[in-house]
């Protein structure tokens, strides 16, 4: 689609888009006067609890609430049994059968399927009197075998967590796209990989989860103030739950601590809440605190891939990958099986693979929930391609610069059709690759690798980090897991007003996160309506019964720069034009005529004929007496645009289709010191070039990438989630969970090009998870710190031990790989 | 973050304070609360009166003794211990282990006494205090005694501290002309949780590089910091050179098997022990041949 | 000696405020400055005193109000982020922060900013390692740590004037 524009737009864009200016959301979050969910609360509020189990799998044999609520101050006790009571059906299953059979109600039924899983909820007068409570609600439990191990789960044998659905697989598909067969049989190499493990962690916001529920009885509206990130997703999923319409839901954010996708997970606790708020009379408070949040919250998609073969010709080209992937959904489905199809967006990565088989299962197992994460799905794949190059490279002895430059999209291939119909939009990955290698020295760091030679104790190692950030989704992807599934498209909502007094205000249903939409849809909208940005009021933040919104609205998937802009530049487009229409009969001249700047509207060429915003606002909202009714019918002053990108619905049955609209690049380098008697990572350079397209403030850009790397080396070194054999949590706080620190994170050196996105109103393309590109890069790094003869580094969290064990490995076990060449002895033979 | 109901008292000296202490059930001392409000938030322990000794001035200096060594309030935070130029000047690696735990915040509210009393494993005084053979001055309403750090330390949040007793300071010996301090961590993060670590002391002949007397322990191979004898009889006598430390320190930890956990397996622990105590005694080593407490080899020493 | 008990009459002075209240013993002091006093900007992020987005300063010394009990505070002088620009006229370090985008969704900053502003007051001239030492304690999830770096390192080479100039890298 494209925006149509008035007369003298083109030269008004741009005036403010492009550049960094600060942010206007900045003002009230360094002084402390953010608007967080526990800063807020309402009149004669009560404190909620969960209690939740201590087990991973278990048969809840009894609650009892008495005690609990013979204490002072104890208001009211919902258990798993009385909310299901009260609700009309399950939440809703994004999956077909089994994966729907694998029901989720507000609060646990019959038995608890992981460590956290809550049992019932506990409202009080006092946060303290709630939790006190909760310690006195008994809950007897018949402890059942846990599933911790996410290949064990799907076979048949294994205990089950959902005994309706008969099995833990949640879904499985075949995704199969050209001859990966005859690729096999015809490269010069096959490299083969047994074993690549993705592992569980989470970017943890520093806000938890939080909310006000307030079910007003009399009038049958539930007022939920949440930081919920996805809310329109959360009153679908709870309304046919607990039987509230949509439009009896008035679900209102305001400044949200950080999200990174896990605030999508939340909303069984909401749906909870609002029984019990029901129940109680009263509105309910909650606020969720680490320990819990750790728990339950949702953590991201651990994911392993089992007997990848690729197949390479000589000159290192790689024809494509077949491989098992078995993904961990974890105990409920809260956003899954979408996680089995999200990943598909970059089936190829950032190369021209041609021939792709990917058998994917998901599994259910006594774990929490798994939730989108910054990088949600496509992550985990694009780590496994590019573990898959440099292993290629590795193993038959080849640059893994060349490699990567021989393999990567070209400039010229764009729009690049990939195997299963993607269209990447735009880039230049070779010159990105250069840009980052040269800001990171690389070419200095080899040569001081040469000389570091072996009996040091140290080495070096550079790694690469190639990765795609897909952005805004084609929801009709969720097609390819359930046919029957009513999505397709996407879509964002804005109005553009002229106030009363001449104020430009614009209303968007965006959850930013610090994402700085305040920001960019100010500037975006100074552009068009000829003012500065300190001249428009951005009011983020959903507001149900307030503001705009789609079924899409919120903030997530790397969209905002294209949807979230595009409906803001589509309904200042439209406002532009009332307020062209309207000078022109207030002045009394042609509309070609009307030039609109610095709050007025002029007429070109006339400085006496010239009319302020308040006398417009004025003319409409107070003093309308006289104005031709065909007018007034067509100038409001209030408008509003959704901006729709241009999609098809995929195909189900081939799985294929254009499942995004762009895809931002990144390009990271860096360079490690390992230390050879311990297996301690440090790094020594970092350097990360981001290709999204237009950029609309680049200071804002560059803070995401700053953000995303930081997210993600954390990952790769410091932060991992695991479950001992029975379920239970090791790292359930960050007393356990190192959330990395300023000492562990070293300064990023940023560079950027900008390859304009021909599919978006304004070139821009959505940017913000950053693709997990660290993992890439570290354990890109670690692995040429090992050398050549070493082991595959086979897991994306390399913490020292594990480092020291790819160091020093028995030389009788298996390095992890093997390569078979088609004709002649191969070039390296080795296993 | 919700602890459980509890009383609270400040007494304004510490006769008041062992009072209560002696007198109630269920009471505990309180100073820098930097572990102490953790368990109570966590639940995990039941305390029915919390004691405040953080503000008694007679716990809170730092005192030289009359041979050189130092006297150190229990209540003295880490961060006094870091910027303390008479802790620097005669032991500057106990600074220097002060300096790095945690972080700001924890440094100016955390104390010696909480770090000792607490006996987390993971503490990182207990281990550098046993290699100084520092000295644990315990007090109740009507005793007084002292206590080696080596026998103070009994087990996972276990002391030799007796009912109604308290720490009142820990005395720490001289360091004689050449001998030196050294310490090392194996961390999961820059200045967090360790995952093996060594602290040594070592004592140099007075001409040449002969080891005449040594003391090292080790942390998180037990619940409690250990000296490990067999380490200090290969290392008296040894020449001071990497590969004899190296030598000595192969044998630390033989019989004692360190936990497996997430960040590593046992086995992995045990040869981290033996390569922290290699770094620990040669920086202990430079520290003692480079004259004074050896601030400088111990600066280059990174990581504490 | 205070009196033994479950609450407490506590005296403290919040951003030059003298404020009496009988505070529950078992109160954090976070939740006293929160959910008592209505100081929001003091936030909380983890439960084990391991984020730092509640620190404040307590009698001149930096401290993660969540560490420490409302009765303890007793007698002692609070700054909350609340006090840093009590004049309505941002500080220093409020406009770096700011200018080099050193916060994106704002939930750490009050925290950070206190701890930037005591390293100031310890070390007016810290270098970027000093910087980083200074707030280990402050967990940031949006930033990478990147800006806040350079926004501390610039509102010290920068005093009121010149501020703009300083935006170079901070190994610069």
């Amino acid at each position: 689609m494209t925006i149509t524009k008035g007369p003298g737009t083109e030269q008004a864009i741009r005036t403010w888009s492009g550049r960094s200016i600060p942010r206007k959301e900045d003002a009230r979050l360094v002084k402390g006067q953010g608007s967080f969910v526990d800063d807020g609360g309402v009149q004669g509020q009560g404190f909620a609890w969960f209690v939740r189990s201590p087990h991973a799998h278990a048969r809840i044999v009894s609650i009892d609430c008495a005690p609990a609520l013979e204490m002072e101050g104890v208001y009211a006790v919902l258990t798993g049994e009385e909310a299901r009571q009260q609700c009309e059906t399950p939440f809703f299953a994004i999956a077909p059968p089994p994966g729907s059979l694998m029901a989720e109600w507000p609060l646990a039924v019959g038995k608890v399927r992981y460590q956290g899983d809550a049992v019932a909820v506990v409202l009080a007068e006092s946060r303290e009197t709630a939790r006190d409570a909760a310690e006195r609600v008994f809950v007897e439990y018949e402890p059942l075998p846990a599933v911790v191990d996410t290949v064990a789960a799907a076979d048949p044998t294994t205990p089950l967590l959902y005994d309706d659905a008969g099995t833990n697989v949640v879904w499985r598909g075949v995704f199969d796209y050209g001859d990966v067969d005859w690729a096999l049989e015809n490269a010069d190499h096959v490299v083969k990989i047994d074993r690549l493990h993705f592992h569980r962690f989470t970017s943890a916001p520093l806000e938890c989860n939080g909310a006000v529920v307030d079910y007003d009885l009399g009038t049958g509206v539930v007022n939920v103030m949440s930081n919920y990130q996805m809310p329109m997703f959360a009153s679908m999923v709870i309304g046919p739950t607990i039987g509230v319409p949509i439009n009896k839901f008035n679900f209102v954010t305001k400044d949200i601590g950080g999200a990174f996708g896990i605030k999508i997970g939340f909303f069984a606790q909401i749906a909870a809440l609002a029984l019990l708020s029901k129940k109680a009379g009263r509105a309910v408070k909650w606020t969720e605190y680490r320990t819990e949040h750790m728990l339950t919250a949702g953590h991201g998609n651990e994911r392993t891939f089992l007997d990848i073969e690729v197949p390479v010709m000589s000159d290192g080209t790689i024809l494509g990958v077949k491989v098992r992937a078995f993904d961990d959904a974890g105990a409920y489905l809260h956003y899954e099986p979408l996680g089995a199809v999200i990943w598909s967006q970059v089936v190829p990565g950032c190369y021209k693979l041609k021939h792709v088989r990917v058998d994917y299962t998901e599994v259910v197992t006594n774990k929490c929930p798994t939730v989108p994460n910054r990088g949600y799905s496509r992550m985990q794949h694009l780590w496994m391609i590019e573990r898959i190059i440099d292993i290629v490279a590795k193993e038959l002895r080849l640059d893994p610069v060349d490699v990567r430059k021989t393999n990567y999209v070209q400039p010229e291939d764009y729009p690049y059709r990939t195997p299963n119909d993607c269209v990447y939009d735009s880039g230049d990955l070779p010159r990105s690759l250069d840009i980052a290698l040269e800001l990171a020295h690389a070419e200095e760091w080899r040569a001081r690798q040469r000389e570091l030679g072996t009996g040091s104790g140290r080495r070096i190692g550079i790694g690469i980090g190639s990765t795609l950030d897909s952005g805004t989704n084609n929801f009709g992807q969720s097609r390819i897991i359930n046919p029957d599934l009513p999505f397709s498209g996407n879509g964002e909502a804005a109005i553009v007003k002229l106030d009363l007094f001449g104020e430009v205000n614009v209303n968007i249903g965006t959850t930013p996160q610090g994402q700085g939409h305040e920001t960019t849809a100010a500037q975006v909208t100074a552009d068009i309506l000829g003012i500065a940005p300190d001249m428009v009021t951005v009011s983020t933040g959903f507001n149900q019964a307030n503001n705009s919104y789609v079924g899409f609205s919120g903030t997530y998937a790397s969209q905002f720069a294209v949807s979230g802009l595009g409906a803001v530049m589509g309904a200042a487009e439209k406002l532009r034009h009332q307020i062209v229409k309207l000078a022109a009969y207030a002045l009394r001249a042609a509309e070609e005529e009307i030039d609109v700047s610095d709050g007025f509207a002029r007429v070109r060429g006339d400085e006496n004929r010239a009319i302020p915003f308040i006398g417009l606002a004025n003319m409409v909202y107070a003093n309308n007496a006289g104005l031709p009714a065909e007018l007034l019918s067509e100038v409001d002053l209030n408008a509003r645009y959704v901006y729709v990108p241009p999609f098809e619905v995929p195909d189900p049955v081939t799985k294929t289709g254009n499942l995004t609209l762009t895809y931002a690049s990144q390009v990271h380098v860096c360079v490690v010191e390992v230390d050879e008697e311990t297996g301690e990572v440090t790094l020594l350079e970092y350097a990360a070039v981001d290709d999204c397209g237009r950029r609309i403030n680049p200071m804002i850009v560059e803070g995401q990438v700053h953000g995303a790397t930081g997210l993600g080396i954390a990952a790769a070194l410091y932060e991992s989630l695991d479950y001992d054999a029975s379920g239970q949590l090791q790292q359930p706080s960050f007393y356990e969970y190192h959330a990395a620190t300023a000492l562990d994170i070293p300064h990023v050196d940023c560079g950027s090009i900008e390859s304009a996105s021909p599919f978006t109103p304004n070139g821009a393309k959505g940017m913000g998870e950053g693709g997990g590109a660290p993992l890439h890069a570290v354990c890109s790094a670690i692995q040429d710190a090992v050398g050549g003869d070493g082991p595959v580094v086979a897991d994306s969290h390399n913490h020292w031990a594990r480092v020291h064990e790819l160091l020093h490995r028995d030389p009788t076990a298996s390095r992890g790989v093997a390569v078979t060449s088609r004709e002649g002895p191969p070039r390296v033979a080795q296993s | 973050m919700l602890l459980e109901e509890v009383e609270y008292v400040r007494p304004t000296n510490l006769e008041d304070a062992l009072a209560v202490l002696a007198d109630v059930d269920g009471a505990a001392p309180l100073a820098g609360g930097q572990s102490l409000v953790n368990v109570l938030k966590n639940r995990v322990a039941s305390v029915d009166l919390l004691v405040d000794i953080s503000r008694l001035a007679e716990l809170r200096t730092i005192k030289r003794t009359p041979g050189g060594g130092l006297d150190v309030g229990a209540c003295v935070t880490y961060d006094e211990l870091d910027r303390s130029p008479l802790v620097r000047e005669s032991h500057f690696t106990l600074g220097e282990v002060a300096a790095h735990i945690e972080d700001q915040q924890i440094r100016n509210k955390g104390t010696i006494g909480g770090n000792c009393c607490l006996s987390d494993p993971t503490n990182n005084l207990p281990p550098i205090l046993v290699a100084l053979d520092a000295v644990m001055n315990l007090r109740s309403t009507s005793a007084r005694r002292s206590v080696q750090a080596a026998e103070f330390f009994k087990g996972y949040f276990a002391t030799a501290l007796e009912s109604g007793e308290l720490l009142v300071s820990v005395t720490v010996p001289p360091m004689p002309a050449r001998s030196g301090a050294g310490y090392a961590s194996l961390l999961v993060a820059a200045d967090a949780k360790a995952m093996a670590r060594a602290a040594a002391w070592i004592q140099l002949g007075t001409g040449g590089l002969t080891i005449t007397s040594a003391r090292v322990a080790l942390a998180r191979v037990a619940n409690v910091p250990v000296r490990d004898a067999g380490v200090e009889a290969r290392l008296v006598g040894a020449e001071a050179s990497d590969a004899a430390v190296r030598d000595a320190c192969s044998v630390a930890a033989e019989g004692l098997r360190p936990i497996d956990d997430v960040h590593g397996s046992s086995h992995y622990r045990l040869e981290m022990a033996r390569v922290m105590a290699h770094r620990a005694v040669m920086q202990a080593v430079d520290q003692a041949t480079a004259g004074r407490n050896g601030s400088e080899s111990a600066r280059r020493g990174g990581r504490a | 000696m205070t009196e033994r008990g479950a609450s407490h009459a506590i005296t403290v002075i919040v951003n030059g405020e003298r404020v009496n209240r009988i505070v529950s013993a078992r109160q954090l002091l976070v939740h006293f400055l929160r959910d008592v006093l209505g100081l929001t900007g003091t936030h909380i992020g983890c439960d084990t005193g391991n984020c730092g987005a509640c620190t404040v300063v307590v009698d001149g010394k930096l401290v993660k109000s969540c560490m420490l009990l409302a009765p303890q505070a007793d007698g002692s002088t609070i700054e909350t982020v609340e006090s840093l620009a009590a004049d309505g006229q941002l500080s220093d370090l409020q406009r770096a922060f700011n200018e080099h985008h050193a916060l994106q969704c704002g939930y750490c900053t009050p925290g950070m900013l206190m701890s930037a502003t005591y390293l100031l007051r310890q070390n007016p001239d810290p270098s970027a390692d000093d910087v980083r030492r200074a707030i280990r304690g402050n967990v940031c999830r949006c930033t990478g740590y990147v800006n806040i770096v350079e926004a501390i390192r610039s509102a010290v080479s920068a005093g009121s004037a010149g501020r703009a100039a300083a935006g170079a890298a901070e190994e610069a």
